[in-house]
């Protein structure tokens, strides 16, 4: 064992290593450097549209990676059965509110390909797993919600963008003066723990992870990009922690996208950079 | 402990007043010292004045909990925060306002006068039309009178300084008033906390 004091961040990201590689789920090391086509067209699924390019010696316009899933998926799609990866990497992007590029530390997990209820439990129960595991005896909560129900309700409304963006913000007097469904203002009031609300799949996998019910909650403000998400998505908090820790959730449409139409790909990262970010109390 | 970050000036003092009616009362809070911090040990509470276009910052990085601030700033900074309820105070609107005989020459660019860039910037770009931006830190109505610029965009209340300078409205961009707004992540944890200080406001 080697005699080294770790930051917080590096025993987190070494700790989730090894709980997802105790599932199971195999390392993917990816280059610093994509070529730029590869994300111009896919800008819907990066968190950020902005991205740090730069001409290789070929004259090839190159970038350094705003994202890990992309490349991912990539490596993964024309593989048979469900694939599972992991990932401790540092990305380049503009964060909000920000005007410069930032080196930024993400650990995570995609499963890609015919996935069954049992591979959405599990990366389930792995964000809660993680939160755990970071949170180190805090108190922990897991935001579930389901893009794709929202976006059933909001098809063809002319009103989309800003009615997302109320429901974002949990904005009920903006949604009202929107006009918003019904519907929606229902599902934003829905108590936490109704989660019949949910469509009857993902209700009964969250029924099925009953030892984390105190840390389960239906919150529709989880649902932020219906171009990115379209099933499933969960954003995790820690006690003390300023912002969400953990994001992901369901994205077949990347993989429409990719012309793999018939797989279907979940996941979710952990803001590393974040740990040992605790505001005063 | 739940903080509290109010907007320092006539719109944090209306919104103060409706926290003292709702129970929530921090001693001295409206002397006029130079004091910012105040604490209700008994609520287990602090309050504190900082600068209106400021209280998103605060709460978006959690230093406050939740806060009170004018929809105009909210949707110059957009945050990362929870809008949770709309406390009706201070209500104006956002215009674009002009000389009296202003008649837009839609072959040139527009230039706009504003405190508000991002707000005008998303308004016109929603319309396709090209602006150039001129950003002042207040007294607007001087720009179109003096001739810096085409238009104005900026907040109207009664409309007598407008009225006063020949100027009129053209078109309203968004109603707006304080509002109550949270930290995502304290919401998380302080969620019956903050819900019961909404419930108390709403009253």
């Amino acid at each position: 064992m080697l005699d080294i004091r770790l930051r917080p961040e590096e025993k987190a990201a070494l700790t989730l290593r090894s709980l997802y590689e105790g599932r199971g789920f195999a390392f993917y090391r990816m280059s610093r450097f994509e070529e730029y086509d590869f994300y111009a067209d896919k800008k819907d699924f990066l968190t950020s549209k902005r991205i740090l390019t730069f001409t290789d010696t070929n004259g090839k316009l190159m970038a350094l990676r705003p994202d890990v899933t992309l490349s991912i998926v990539r490596h993964a799609k024309n593989l048979s059965g469900v694939q599972k990866f992991y990932y401790d990497e540092k990305v380049y992007r503009v964060p909000k509110n920000s005007d410069s590029f930032r080196e930024i530390s993400q650990a995570g997990i995609e499963c890609v390909g015919a996935l069954t209820g049992e591979n959405i439990r599990e990366v389930l129960e792995l964000a809660l797993l993680s939160l755990k595991t970071v949170a180190e005896g805090r108190k922990f909560v897991l935001d579930v919600a389901h893009a794709g129900m929202v976006a059933e309700l909001l098809k063809d409304n002319r009103d989309r963008q800003a009615i997302l963006k109320c429901i974002a913000e949990k904005n009920i007097h903006g949604l009202k003066a929107l006009g918003a469904p019904g519907k929606i203002i229902d599902l934003m009031e829905t108590d936490a723990k109704i989660f019949s609300v949910l469509d009857g799949d993902t209700a009964n996998i969250i029924n099925s992870l009953g030892e984390y019910h105190d840390e389960l909650r239906v919150d529709f403000s989880a649902v932020s990009n219906l171009n990115y998400y379209n099933g499933l998505v969960f954003r995790g908090f820690i006690e003390g922690i300023p912002e969400g820790i953990l994001s992901g959730g369901q994205y077949d449409g990347l993989m429409k996208l990719m012309n793999r139409e018939d797989t279907r790909a979940i996941g979710f990262a952990v803001y590393l950079d974040l740990v040992g970010s605790e505001t005063n109390d | 402990m739940i903080n509290i970050a109010l907007p320092k000036g006539r719109l944090g003092e209306k919104v103060y007043k409706l926290f003292a009616a709702a129970g929530y009362e921090f001693a001295g809070m409206l002397d006029n010292s130079r004091r910012l911090v105040f604490e209700n040990k008994e609520l287990d509470m602090r309050c504190f004045w900082v600068k209106p276009f400021d209280v998103p910052v605060y709460v978006e990085r959690g230093t406050a909990d939740i806060g009170a601030a004018g929809k105009d700033i909210l949707m110059e900074r957009s945050p990362d925060v929870y809008e949770l309820l709309d406390l009706k105070a201070g209500a104006c609107r956002m215009a674009v306002a002009a000389r009296n005989d202003f008649r837009e020459d839609t072959e040139k660019i527009l230039r706009v006068a504003t405190e508000f860039p991002n707000i005008a910037r998303s308004y016109y770009s929603g319309l396709g039309r090209e602006i150039d931006i001129i950003t002042l830190r207040g007294s607007l109505e001087l720009a179109p009178v003096l001739g810096l610029s085409d238009v104005i965009v900026d907040i109207v209340e009664t409309g007598t300084t407008l009225r006063e300078n020949n100027l009129s409205v053209l078109t309203y961009i968004a109603d707006l008033s304080a509002r109550l707004i949270a930290n995502k992540a304290a919401y998380k944890f302080k969620g019956e906390v903050i819900d019961e200080i909404m419930r108390r406001l709403e009253r």
